[in-house]
């Protein structure tokens, strides 16, 4: 089974909310992201997360400068991401088993 | 002058006493008069008007504004059956006079036309993206303003509704639970689909509305209403552009106004997901208007009956390939896209698998006579299909001449319905049986998954699958499709992914970030920080171009930036 580019995917989600910190005179949140639907995914050393939602921002579109764009908002001081990852299936299904 | 089988007409003057009654609901058609199908939707309509009877007493009694919703709801609904039913009942009357007067007793009359056959029509997983303005969506005052939505959906007189769900700008789409099953829906459906909302909060400070409301909507239907009453008696049977709601013609109470509308047809059916534009019916003055974005995305599904019932059986003799002269006798099954051979008539009920399969599709060739001129064996049909370059040709022999003409005609009719149906009929699509609706829950607050998942610390899996757990059993036996997200070939050529994040680094010194930069998608950015950026140029692909974002070619880069 595939997903196609463009068609929407029903995916189990994790949300996680993360507080920005301060540096400096910026707010940033300390981690790096990666891809976008302009990158060569090949290309991905990590293939962990992915994100859909970004403070309610779709993000399973967007390119790597949108998705740039929407975390480090300066007026937001609070990120809130859902997020999906392949680890979330097996531990469902363990659950679901015991 | 009365003959024994003549059916008496029964026609109704505009404007008559016998009209009058009708409207109001309280008419009796005579049971001389009756075919058996119109006695059915007679008793659909009297079960409607009852309902709608049961309705107005509820409206009156309620005390909370989400009862009133649920009520004012019902009540609509009753009353555009009620409407449709009528219509639909005077279109048959209409037609039968029409019929008889065409026709006289001694006339062949021209052979019927054929029609393709009936089908059900199932539409599900209805989802309404909203489009919130920033401003509305991050402000976080006291009071959240809530709509009640419901869809109409119609297909020929059969109305049916969703149910009514409650919105606020924590929703990114309204998602609708229910599967809708049409069952009696032919090749040229039109299933108009209509949104309807209405203000939870009170559009104005009215007390004792309800009462009022429902004594009115009880005795008569009003002017105005009753004009669209003889409207839409009068058109043929369609719904055409007019809303199928009747507005509510009274004084305060909760006021559903339609919010966007869209017809589906054949051409939208598919085994998957498909979006579709919703045009938009109302503006932002209108108290009830939400930020719709323009689209609804559904699930579209026809499973028309010929493949799903078998359309003719009976004795036939099969010539065994390879061997002239043996014919072996089976019992057929014309079902779907096959003609299955079974060793014995019972073996069609109890799963045993067929002696033989012919496949009928598009391109099938049938034909009847002898082909091989095999001696004796009159009462022939064959059946060519072509494999490849191969042409593979299955001779069967009925019984009599009539067997080979009712063997015939059934593969006709299969072809012509294959020819209506169309893409319905290249394999069977899966239709859920609507499981019954749960009662409304009138105060189930819908909140969105920021408000209901709270997950501390920010790592914990066991923490989500316990939610996840709690909420419903989900099917998992099979690995999900959103999981070929993290697999390497994605399904078209035009690889796309959502951004992905990577882990955090250990804090342990401060890095030199700055203000993070924008960089151009084809650049190669200079290595400031001091994490590498992978940006590794591959050398130029030259792809065909691609729709879409990526219409310079293959993307080249794995971009990474601090955030």
């Amino acid at each position: 089974m595939s997903y196609i580019p463009g068609q929407p995917v029903t995916a189990v989600v994790q949300r996680v909310e993360i507080h920005k910190l301060r540096q400096g005179e910026n707010l940033i949140l300390g981690f790096s992201i990666g891809g976008g639907i302009d990158q060569d995914p090949s290309q991905n050393p990590f293939s962990e997360d992915k994100t859909d939602k970004v403070n309610g921002w779709d993000m399973t579109m967007v390119t790597h400068d949108q998705a740039r764009k929407r975390l480090t908002k300066r007026s937001e001081e609070v990120v809130r991401l859902l997020v999906t990852r392949q680890s979330l299936q097996k531990a469902v299904q363990q659950s679901m088993l015991s | 002058m009365f003959s024994r089988n003549h059916r008496s007409r029964v026609t109704v003057a505009r404007g008559s006493a016998l009209e009058m009654e009708f409207k109001r609901g309280r008419f009796r058609l005579s049971l001389f008069s009756d075919p058996p199908e119109d006695t059915e939707l007679q008793r659909k309509l009297d079960h409607e008007i009852r309902m709608r009877e049961g309705a107005c007493k509820l409206l009156a009694a309620c005390s909370q504004r989400e009862q009133a919703l649920e009520a004012t709801k019902s009540l609509l609904v009753c009353n555009s059956r009620i409407l449709s039913y009528m219509g639909e009942l005077q279109r048959r009357k209409e037609a039968q006079v029409l019929g008889k007067t065409g026709r006289r007793p001694s006339d062949s009359g021209p052979p019927a036309e054929r029609s393709p056959c009936r089908g059900r029509v199932c539409i599900s997983d209805l989802r309404i993206p909203l489009m919130w303005k920033d401003t509305e969506y991050f402000k976080n005052k006291g009071d959240l303003h809530r709509w009640a939505v419901f869809l109409l959906l119609q297909l020929g007189e059969h109305i049916q509704d969703t149910e009514m769900i409650l919105v606020d700008r924590t929703l990114t789409d309204i998602s609708f639970q229910s599967n809708v099953l049409f069952a009696e829906a032919g090749p040229d459906f039109e299933l108009r689909l209509e949104l309807y909302g209405a203000c939870v909060e009170e559009e104005g400070a009215l007390t004792g509305a309800p009462k009022r409301l429902a004594t009115k909507l009880s005795s008569s239907l009003g002017r105005s209403s009753g004009r669209r009453v003889r409207a839409s008696l009068d058109s043929a049977g369609g719904s055409g552009s007019s809303p199928i709601l009747l507005p509510t013609p009274a004084v305060g109470g909760p006021r559903y106004h339609l919010l966007a509308h869209t017809t589906l047809t054949l051409a939208a059916v598919q085994d998957g997901f498909r979006t579709h534009d919703l045009t938009l019916a109302s503006h932002e003055e209108n108290p009830a208007w939400l930020p719709l974005y323009g689209s609804v995305c559904c699930r579209l599904a026809a499973q028309p009956l010929c493949m799903t019932q078998p359309t003719a059986s009976g004795t036939l003799r099969v010539q065994q390939a390879g061997e002239m002269q043996n014919w072996a006798q089976v019992h057929g099954v014309l079902k779907g896209t096959n003609l299955f051979c079974y060793r014995r008539p019972e073996d069609a009920d109890t799963g045993e698998e067929p002696l033989l399969t012919i496949a009928i599709n598009k391109e099938t060739r049938v034909r009847a006579g002898e082909l091989d001129q095999a001696v004796g064996r009159p009462f022939t049909l064959s059946i060519s299909n072509q494999y490849g370059d191969d042409e593979v040709t299955h001779t069967l022999q009925t019984e009599s001449r009539e067997a080979l003409q009712s063997w015939m005609e059934a593969l006709w009719q299969l072809f012509f319905d294959m020819s209506q149906w169309k893409q319905c009929c290249d394999e069977i699509m899966k239709i859920e049986t609507p499981a019954s609706r749960k009662p409304p829950q009138a105060l189930a607050k819908q909140g969105s998954l920021y408000h209901e998942m709270a997950i501390e610390p920010l790592d914990d899996i066991a923490a989500v699958t316990d939610i996840l757990t709690q909420r419903e059993g989900a099917r998992l036996e099979t690995p999900p499709p959103w999981l070929a997200m993290f697999t390497d070939q994605p399904a078209l050529p035009n690889p796309c992914s959502p951004a992905s994040v990577a882990p955090a680094p250990a804090w342990t010194h401060t890095l030199p970030w700055g203000r993070p930069r924008t960089f151009s998608l084809d650049a190669v950015p200079p290595d400031h920080s001091p994490r590498a950026r992978s940006v590794a140029p591959l050398p130029p692909q030259r792809s065909p171009r691609t729709r879409g974002l990526c219409s310079k070619g293959q993307p080249r880069t794995w971009l990474q930036s601090p955030v």
